[in-house]
């Protein structure tokens, strides 16, 4: 699967793509990301599968596209 | 039917003024519109402990934000009796003064175009995955926050 990182994400992540193991859902990510970076535990991220946002958790799959984003500030 | 694909709403840069003139002179044909409401959201210099803004960086995750902005447009055309909605908004970098955001919708009469154009920019703000970065006057920046 693939992860694309967004705004102030991009510098925890220090980058804004990365190709990814798939896990099995959402959470499961979410829990390997805060692992891998710990300081994502003091934002508040949003993730969006395949282009719509994830309100719970949701299976992943080979191939999908999974957006972490911090909170919208267009305008 | 063909499927309607997204209009793009995304301008490199700041957008200039003469393009909003240009823009309004196109709706003369449309002689059916009796109201134009016209919202321009201008980069504001914010003076923050570390340095004063001196433009915003914007970026944005395009196909995600288009695809949103699409069921907003459609939304709101079910909504409101409107003839038409155009939506620019900036990416790259704005300079401070300069607009980053052109809203432009247009009905028969002033309060449909009012209420949707206000509603409009509310989910704007809201629901597009758009980010700015605040470039500040001594070379580092911060992250906009919206109200």
């Amino acid at each position: 699967m693939e992860l694309l990182i967004f705004g102030s994400l991009t510098d925890i992540i220090g980058t804004d793509k990365l190709v990814l193991e798939t896990p099995q859902d959402t959470e499961l990510l979410k829990v390997s990301l805060l692992k891998q970076y710990p300081s994502l535990e003091q934002t508040h991220f949003f993730l969006a599968l395949n282009k719509i946002m994830v309100q719970e958790k949701q299976p992943l799959q080979e191939g999908d596209v999974v957006a972490l984003m911090p909170a919208f500030s267009g305008g | 039917m063909m499927q309607k694909t997204p209009k793009n709403i995304f301008f490199e840069g700041p957008i200039p003024a003469q393009k909003i003139a240009d823009d309004i002179q196109k709706h003369a044909s449309k002689t059916d519109i009796g109201a134009h409401s016209i919202f321009l959201g201008q980069v504001r210099a914010d003076q923050f402990e570390d340095g004063l803004v001196e433009a915003i960086e914007y970026t944005c995750y395009q196909e995600m934000a288009l695809e949103k902005m699409h069921e907003i447009r459609e939304a709101l055309f079910a909504k409101y009796d409107l003839t038409c909605m155009h939506v620019h908004h900036s990416l790259g970098t704005v300079p401070v003064g300069a607009i980053c955001l052109f809203v432009f919708v247009s009905s028969k009469h002033r309060q449909a175009a009012i209420t949707a154009c206000s509603e409009l920019l509310e989910l704007i703000k809201k629901e597009l995955p758009i980010w700015g970065k605040e470039i500040l006057n001594n070379q580092t920046s911060t992250w906009k926050k919206n109200n």
